[in-house]
């Protein structure tokens, strides 16, 4: 399968998707992108709720797909850090979709990590309840206006926020990992032979 | 009526309200161990008679901190892991991981192994749904249909393991294609081993069994005044509520909405294959168990014609030893068994994500329920969660 | 030896020592039916273990196991009445069997209001359920005794009016006055030819068999003990020789109830053609085949569907069988006037 792509080929057609997320863009005033098949509006955090509810309007974006975040840290407590400096962030992400021809739209925006609150959506889309409680309990953002706030999946009691990627797992504390040295090389094999190829013409027939 | 007199009028009605109000209701605790909630669940109800309020349900008993763990595993390995998600469709969680990964790599995987892909997607798809069959008649009463639903399942299930090794974790998929089938591993010697021999075969034959069973199923609980008494007009769900909180797959197609992942999203060539979406009208708890019914058949008609059709070839596209996905972020869902699946992956070029999130079909599926549950009967709360069809595992992650 | 007979005290421990063989070996032959049956339903094989490849050691060997287990008295719940709630239910079933006549003049004792009696009697179980229900200091417990109270209640009032068109068929109370009623009804001819009275009362046999699952709680009328729903209603804290209890009533309950349906519209003992004397020996066999079928009957709605949701149960009771078995009296009285 071939990826949409970001850049306008020359002379080519246009891209349904880069048009698409251009089009939401527009509305909601953020930017928007289409790579890997996967249309990618950012808007400002104080725009958060206002534009959501724009795009779902305008573009029947009324399907709540989800809700979560990524933390953008330079220094990881478990698995490998960034390749190169990125600002450190919370990254929010909430992915629309519509119910007549499959098109889909994950919304982003970034908050501060040392005051991580945003607006919340549970006012516009109900579903967006719990994928916030579950937020809350991973990254510790704070949503404004949540009917109620508490532990999804955590046990009571529990200290930390899980997927920070300062929080540590606690198997790799007590030993550490030998890395992925211990993955076992491919045996030595003919340099003819496809991999992927079976030995007779049909088999299973 | 002067403002003081408004004020005593408002006050003796305030009065004779909390004096009603005053009767005391029962919290019940539905589980956490409890024959119907399909694992760990609990649900906090306050119950008044028979009549409930306010259900809560109390999730993560069974988080195993899936999204955390993604993030110090490479992809072959998450491979592995991710089909414990839903562990009934074992190999339909695997799917759309693997897409996304492949996007990011833009890699074509050769036709065969979509076939491949495809035919163990529904089969898994099968298989959920007789689980289902089984379990949702159980929970009504008639302990009968499980076995029928059983039977056939053991076939499908058969069938699983003899291409992929496993019954419920397959970890089938690789990085490009499909793994060369049971038999051919990195340690034994490398003849490349596709589908066993007679698979197709079997495979029809299998079909045809299933087809059968679901022909008894429907004249068994279909017809049946009780099962109709018990699931007609209980738990209603509008379509546009349903679409809100996220519940998607047969739930959401129960209440009307004609919308299959299948149709829309192409991670595996669907489009090459005659099936109907079935649809249901009013989105009650008989709707939920008809368009599973239904599913059922049409996925049955998609193995066969996928095994008339399928192209021989490779079943890996060439890949590098060592896996290193470029950077780069995208979201692919798929049309699991119990609704849309979907994964989105953030890489930032290394030999396991960076960020992954698993979009779990069931999580939003049961968000619904203190919404579907407001008022209803005792009995009621189990048929409404069994026509959901949750799986834990699913939820929790 | 007619002497010995005639010594009441004599006679009276030896019809003591029928009914308790009668009830657990009726219990457990029933029991044992259910799970091959079931099975065979279910495309399984049933119990193949014990007692060679056809298992029919299985329930006395459950029977065995419940015996030696350890009884348990949850803290909270009240002990004396706990203990006394499965006796409750087990004494409305053992009364029973004292009316039903195995053959002309063989039964425990021919009561001149042999169906009152018996209705009457097996209400007492009632009074075990909920007391059973209340006693386990449990909410599952209490929902499935209030649920089972509401729905024996409900289902009291068919149960008895059904017979009521038998009754008035009959002219008589008493079960043995019954079965000659159905033996001789064309009184010239004789016992060679009658005719049973499920032929008139159809209506009046329907309703007796649904109330009679309803009262049994069996599916589909097993809110009370909705496995899937309260894990096992009023007899949930119930461990060993106290479920046992109840596990037998239910099985000796189904035995008496198809015994009553067999013996008022069936012909219970009578076979036509049969002489009085031939029926003295062959009169329990007959009955026992009869009331097999009308078992087979249960056990086969049993595992073919599933349970009514309470209120729906109760809407059937009050709606319609009530109703239609008022209309069946009527009816009868009319046409046995009139004819």
């Amino acid at each position: 399968m071939s990826p949409s792509d970001t850049e306008q080929a020359e002379a080519g057609p246009t891209d349904p998707l880069a048009d698409f997320a251009a089009d939401v863009a527009a509305v909601v005033g953020g930017s928007g992108t289409a790579s890997f098949g996967t249309v990618k509006v950012t808007v400002t955090a104080d725009t958060w709720v206002d534009s959501i509810s724009t795009a779902r309007d305008r573009f029947g974006l009324v399907f709540f797909s989800w809700l979560s975040a990524v933390d953008w840290s330079n220094e990881v407590a478990v698995g490998d850090p960034l390749g190169e400096e990125t600002a450190e962030r919370y990254e929010v992400l909430c992915t629309l979709g519509d119910l007549s021809e499959g098109r889909r739209v994950t919304f982003s925006t970034d908050i501060d990590k040392d005051d991580a609150h945003i607006a919340t959506l549970s006012s516009v889309f109900p579903g967006a309840d719990w994928h916030e409680r579950e937020a809350h309990d991973m990254f510790g953002i704070v949503f404004d206006g949540h009917p109620g706030l508490e532990p999804l999946y955590l046990p009571d009691g529990f200290a930390g926020h899980p997927l920070r990627k300062d929080y540590p797992l606690l198997s790799r504390e007590v030993k550490p990992w030998p890395g992925k040295v211990d993955v076992e090389a491919m045996p030595e094999k003919d340099e003819d032979a496809d991999p992927g190829a079976p030995s007779t013409e049909n088999p299973g027939a | 009526m002067t403002s003081t007199d408004q004020d005593l009028v408002r006050h003796l009605s305030e009065v004779s309200v909390s004096v009603e109000l005053e009767t005391e209701d029962m919290t019940l605790n539905i589980g956490p161990q409890h024959p119907s909630t399909h694992g760990v669940l609990r649900l906090l109800a306050k119950v008044d008679g028979e009549r409930c309020f306010d259900v809560r349900p109390v999730i993560g008993y069974m988080h195993r901190g899936y999204e955390k763990l993604a993030e110090v595993r490479t992809y072959a390995q998450i491979t592995a892991l991710i089909n414990r998600i839903d562990w009934v469709s074992g190999y339909a969680n695997e799917v759309p991981f693997m897409v996304a990964a492949e996007k990011l790599m833009e890699l074509e995987v050769p036709e065969r192994a979509q076939y491949i892909r495809l035919i163990l997607s529904e089969m898994a798809r099968i298989s959920s749904h007789l689980v289902f069959m089984a379990s949702y008649p159980l929970e009504l009463g008639a302990a009968t249909p499980l076995f029928f639903a059983l039977r056939e399942r053991e076939r499908v299930l058969d069938l699983l393991e003899s291409v992929t090794g496993g019954r419920f974790h397959p970890n089938f998929n690789r990085i490009g294609g499909v793994k060369p089938a049971a038999g051919a591993g990195s340690t034994q010697r490398k003849t490349v081993q596709d589908l066993p021999a007679g698979f197709f075969a079997e495979t029809r034959e299998a079909m045809d069994r299933v087809d059968g069973a679901v022909d008894q199923l429907e004249d068994l609980v279909a017809g049946n005044e009780i099962v109709l008494a018990r699931t007609r007009g209980i738990g209603v769900l509008p379509p546009e509520v349903a679409a809100a909180y996220g519940v998607s797959g047969p739930n959401l197609r129960a209440s009307g909405v004609r919308f299959d992942l299948r149709k829309v999203e192409h991670y595996l060539p669907y489009d090459r294959f005659d099936f109907t979406v079935p649809v249901g009208a009013n989105g009650d708890c008989w709707d939920r168990w008809w368009v599973r019914l239904a599913e059922i058949r049409q996925s049955a008609s998609i193995i066969r014609q996928a095994i008339d059709g399928i192209p021989s070839g490779p079943l890996q596209a060439k890949v590098p030893k060592v896996i290193k996905v470029p950077a780069g972020e995208t979201y692919v869902r798929a049309e699991n068994p119990k609704g849309e699946m979907g994964y989105h992956v953030v890489s930032d070029g290394g030999q396991g994500p960076y960020r992954l999130k698993i979009r779990s079909a069931s999580f939003s599926n049961i968000s619904i329920l203190p919404w579907i549950l407001e008022g209803a009967l005792v009995p009621d709360i189990i048929a409404v969660m069994g026509s959901l069809d949750f799986v834990l595992g699913d939820v929790d992650r | 030896m007619s002497g010995l007979l005639d010594n009441f005290w004599v006679l009276l421990a030896g019809k003591v020592l029928i009914i308790a063989t009668l009830i657990p070996v009726a219990g457990m032959v029933i029991g044992f039916a259910e799970m091959k049956l079931s099975a065979k339903m279910q495309n399984r094989v049933g119990p193949y273990f014990a007692g060679g490849r056809w298992g029919w050691a299985q329930l006395i060997a459950d029977g065995e196991k419940f015996f030696q287990k350890e009884d348990i008295i949850p803290e909270e719940a009240d002990a004396p009445v706990f203990k006394l709630a499965p006796m409750l239910v087990f004494v409305g079933t053992v009364a029973l069997f004292v009316v039903i006549p195995f053959g002309p003049g063989l039964s425990i004792r021919n009561l001149d209001v042999g169906i009152f009696y018996a209705l009457a009697v097996s209400s007492i179980s009632t009074i075990g359920v909920l007391v059973a229900g209340w006693s386990s200091a449990n909410k599952y417990s209490l929902m499935g005794g209030l649920r089972a109270a509401g729905q024996l209640i409900a289902y009291e009032l068919p149960l008895v009016l059904a017979t009521v068109g038998v009754v008035v068929m009959a002219g008589t109370m008493s079960l043995e006055g019954i079965v000659q009623a159905q033996a001789g009804w064309f009184g010239e001819l004789g016992w060679t030819a009658g005719f049973p009275f499920i032929i008139p009362q159809f209506v009046g046999f329907v309703i007796f068999m649904t109330a009679a699952l309803a009262e049994l709680s069996r599916i589909p009328f097993d809110m009370p003990i909705a496995e899937s729903e309260l894990v096992m209603g009023y007899v949930t804290e119930y461990t060993g020789f106290r479920f046992l209890f109840f596990f037998l009533a239910e099985f000796a309950n189904m035995f008496t109830m198809g015994a009553l349906a067999a013996t008022m519209f069936l012909g219970g003992y009578w076979v036509p053609g049969l002489s009085a004397d031939v029926l003295r020996v062959a009169g329990p066999i007959i009955l026992s085949v009869k009331i097999f079928a009308l078992v087979f009957l249960m056990i086969w709605f049993r595992w073919t569907f599933p349970r009514f949701r309470e209120d729906q149960l109760q809407s059937l009771a009050w709606k319609w069988l009530i109703p239609l078995s008022l209309v069946n009296i009527v009816a009868t009285g009319i046409v046995k006037v009139v004819f």
